[in-house]
């Protein structure tokens, strides 16, 4: 079974376009959004619809989505997150709405167990992005592999016992061997606002039968986005910040 | 208070009659205890009294038998000398430093005609002395009673008047002077052989021993009422864990008929009513269309469809328009069970959770009765069976199949019961369209699972049943996996993979773990289609396929 695992478009419909039309191409069988649909750009209901029209789809709620329905404060966030949820709340619609507001935060499919931030406190929304946080995810949780975003960077992370686990950040386009054994965290890396500085669009695809893992960049018209920011309204950098993929 | 205790609920019902159990074990074993220690208290006080009482014989005896002739032939006949002689004397005054040492332990010899004042009978010993007196086989007397202020246990031996004795306590004329001038005539005398002369006693206080084991006696009461609750109330949660919650999901709808709030009896109560209404009901269900009603509100019921697992599907049409539909109608009888009512609703709910082009459209519900799009078709395994339907039909047919079984998947409902039967073939412009029409016993991750909850055990057909859910095991997408498989073997050989009449539970579980599906020469499978099947229905869910997607990736290469 082929599943895309997508996660932090940010309302960035151009960069979401080109990620679903190339995982179109690569035969997935399933979908998965780990949240994060709006915030920061200027197109989160038409991000939503194109996300909601998806086959097979399953979707979580991120942070910036929580935000957006005031089920977390966008007052926790950083001034120019909280401006566009600002923007976003005005302007989504009742339908996209009570779409958000039915997402879960964590989901398991199968020995898989998908979040936004992290596993172990879903709606903390802490990074998995050291040895820590990643035991105690693993020690949260029995599935053999967990799903991640948040971070907006890519990365493979595997448990080689209790105390210490293996961070490999994958770089551009590339087919990782999963563990059959060990258990392992995947982070998706972001569609919309990657921070790797790669500012191609990010998106895994999992094969079950294979039991691999890839990742795939694509270049997308992150001009086009930045202009869409700025003619918004909010707050330029949002807009740089895509062409330096940070 | 009989009419309260009936209207609790099961977890209260249990935590009153245990603990009143737990107490009157906790009273049972806590008064067996003070007995027994009681028992053994007499038992001890009267075997030490025995010995001093023999003491104190073996003192008179050895006055009277050694002492007194002794002195009797040292001395004149006159002489008396009573601190060697009186065998009363002797042994009181024995005593009396042995009391000493030993305070607990009382000895008095009396009398009601004693020499000396002093030992003569108070009330109590006057009246053994009736007693005595009363039978003189009577050698003992023990009890326990008040003296002195201080409960004690008693033990008296009478004592008869000796010829020896009568010396000292006969004819005052003939007693020696000595006695006379130290106690005057008063007392002590006149007595004749045989005569009751005197009550030896020994008292022993057990005032104290018995508040003592009275105390611990308490502190066993409650040391057992203390561990008793504590076990108390990790079985109550272990009953609530297993039982209670269980029993929650099911019985806040069975408290609900009509919307009024049941609350004249307990989970079990509704349940037991249940399966027996659902018993009727299967009774009645395979009597077949004679309960075929005639309208729903501007609904024309039409003749039946098909029978899922709690429903029967009707045609039908609309009153104004003719506009035909097809009508999913759970029975009044089955509808007035609250555990179907609750299953029904259930599955009502899962319909609409999920889109699909095999899941027919839902008009509207009126209350438990769907309306959905018409429905007039062949039911899948009476359409597996005709010859014509192989090739491209049967592609397209599996195709869909599977497509809806991984839809279904995704949203977190895992059907249970893919059997051929609750399929509808329909026909439209020379393609073949599958619906379902019932997911009565399907879980979904949005609502509690009702059929879990309800303790039933395994629902379904067990031909089809994959062997975790035969073992009560819900929610495993793989399940369905399996019962795909087994669809795949009938729609391929024409038979079932397994068939048995009136076997049990452990012969279904054995079956479908150890044997594997076997396929003859000549039904025209290739190896690679009766490898995907064996797959498909491998016993161990990690053998199988995990996900329909790659079921259906072998099966589209090999149709």
């Amino acid at each position: 079974m082929r599943l895309a695992v997508f996660s932090d478009i940010h309302a960035n419909l151009e960069a979401l376009e080109t990620v679903l039309n190339d995982a179109g191409a690569q035969s997935v069988h399933r979908w998965f959004c780990l949240g994060d649909i709006v915030g920061y750009g200027a197109n989160p209901n038409q991000c939503i619809e194109r996300i909601r029209a998806l086959p097979k789809l399953n979707c979580l709620l991120g942070n910036h989505d929580a935000a957006a329905i005031w089920r977390y404060s966008p007052y926790a966030m950083t001034k120019d997150a909280t401006q566009a949820i600002l923007w976003t709340i005005d302007r989504l619609s009742k339908r996209n709405n009570a779409y958000l507001q039915q997402r879960p935060s964590t989901l398991a499919m199968g020995n898989m167990l998908f979040s936004h931030a992290n596993p172990y406190n879903p709606e903390a929304y802490r990074y998995v992005i050291n040895n820590k946080y990643a035991q105690r995810s693993f020690r949260a949780t029995r599935e053999q592999l967990l799903f991640v975003s948040h971070s907006h960077r890519p990365m493979i992370i595997t448990r080689k016992n209790m105390f210490q686990t293996v961070f490999f950040p994958p770089t551009g386009s590339l087919t990782c061997d999963l563990s059959r054994k060990k258990r392992q965290i995947i982070n998706c890396g972001s569609v919309g606002q990657p921070r790797d500085r790669d500012p191609r669009a990010c998106y895994c695809i999992l094969d079950t039968r294979q039991n691999t893992i890839e990742f795939r960049r694509l270049e997308y018209d992150y001009v086009r986005t930045g202009q869409k920011i700025k003619e918004a309204g909010l707050s330029d950098y949002l807009a740089r910040r895509l062409a330096k993929g940070q | 208070m009989i009419h309260y205790l009936t209207d609790l609920n099961l977890r209260n019902k249990f935590l009153i009659w245990a603990g009143l159990l737990v107490c009157s074990f906790g009273l049972l074993a806590s008064s067996l205890y003070y007995v027994h220690l009681r028992s053994i208290l007499i038992q001890d006080a009267l075997d030490t009294s025995e010995v001093i009482l023999l003491e104190v014989e073996s003192i008179r005896e050895y006055v009277k038998e050694v002492l007194r002739p002794t002195i009797s032939k040292l001395e004149s006949r006159d002489t008396f000398v009573i601190e060697a002689m009186s065998s009363t004397f002797v042994s009181l005054n024995i005593m009396r430093r042995f009391n000493k040492k030993m305070p607990g332990y009382t000895f008095r010899r009396v009398s009601l005609n004693p020499l000396n004042p002093k030992n003569k009978a108070d009330e109590f010993e006057d009246e053994m002395f009736s007693w005595f007196e009363d039978d003189r086989s009577r050698t003992l007397w023990r009890g326990i009673v008040p003296r002195k202020g201080r409960l004690s246990f008693v033990t008296m031996i009478p004592e008869y008047m000796e010829k020896s004795c009568l010396h000292c306590h006969g004819d005052v004329r003939q007693a020696p002077a000595e006695l006379i001038k130290r106690y005057g005539t008063k007392g002590g005398f006149r007595f004749k052989e045989g005569d009751l002369a005197g009550i030896n006693s020994i008292s022993i206080p057990v005032a104290s021993a018995f508040a003592r084991i009275k105390r611990d006696a308490v502190v066993v009461f409650v040391a057992i009422q203390a561990g008793a609750a504590l076990l108390l109330f990790l079985l109550h949660i272990l009953f609530n864990r297993l039982v209670i919650q269980r029993l929650t999901h099911v019985s806040s709808s069975l408290l609900e008929e009509n919307g009024e709030v049941r609350t004249d009896r307990d989970e079990l109560d509704l349940l037991r009513q249940s399966v027996k209404t659902l018993s009727r009901y299967v009774t009645a269900a395979r009597k077949g269309a004679g309960l075929q009603p005639n309208f729903i509100d501007s609904y024309i019921i039409g003749p039946p469809i098909t029978a899922g697992t709690l429903s029967w599907l009707y045609e039908g049409h609309r009153e104004q328009n003719n506009e035909k539909v097809s009508i999913k109608i759970g029975f009044n009888e089955i509808l007035s069970n609250p555990l179907y009512a609750t299953c029904l609703r259930a599955e009502l709910k899962i319909l609409r959770s999920v889109q699909h082009e095999c899941i027919p459209e839902i008009i509207e519900q009126k209350g438990d009765t769907l309306i959905m799009e018409p429905m007039a078709g062949t039911d899948l395994g009476d359409w597996m069976q005709s010859t014509r339907n192989r090739g491209a039909a049967r592609k397209a047919i599996l195709a869909q199949l599977c497509d809806l079984t991984a839809t279904l998947h995704v949203g977190g409902i895992v059907h249970h019961d893919l059997r051929p039967e609750i399929f509808l073939i329909l026909e439209k412009e020379r393609e073949y369209i599958l619906k379902i029409t019932d997911m009565g016993l399907a879980s979904w991750r949005g609502i509690p699972d009702v059929i879990l909850s309800s303790g039933l055990g395994p629902q379904g057909d067990f031909r089809y049943m994959a062997p975790e859910l035969i073992l009560g095991t819900r929610d495993d997408p793989r399940s369905d996996i399996y019962t795909l498989g087994v669809l795949l073997y009938r729609m391929f050989t024409g038979a079932m993979p397994f068939e048995r009449r009136n076997a049990t539970i452990k012969t279904w579980l054995t079956l479908k773990r150890e044997a594997r599906p076997s396929f003859t020469r000549g039904q025209g499978l290739s190896p690679q289609l009766e490898r995907i099947i064996s797959k498909a229905m491998a016993g161990r869910r990690g053998k199988r396929y995990q996900w329909v997607e790659d079921l259906w990736e072998d099966l589209e290469k090999e149709i």
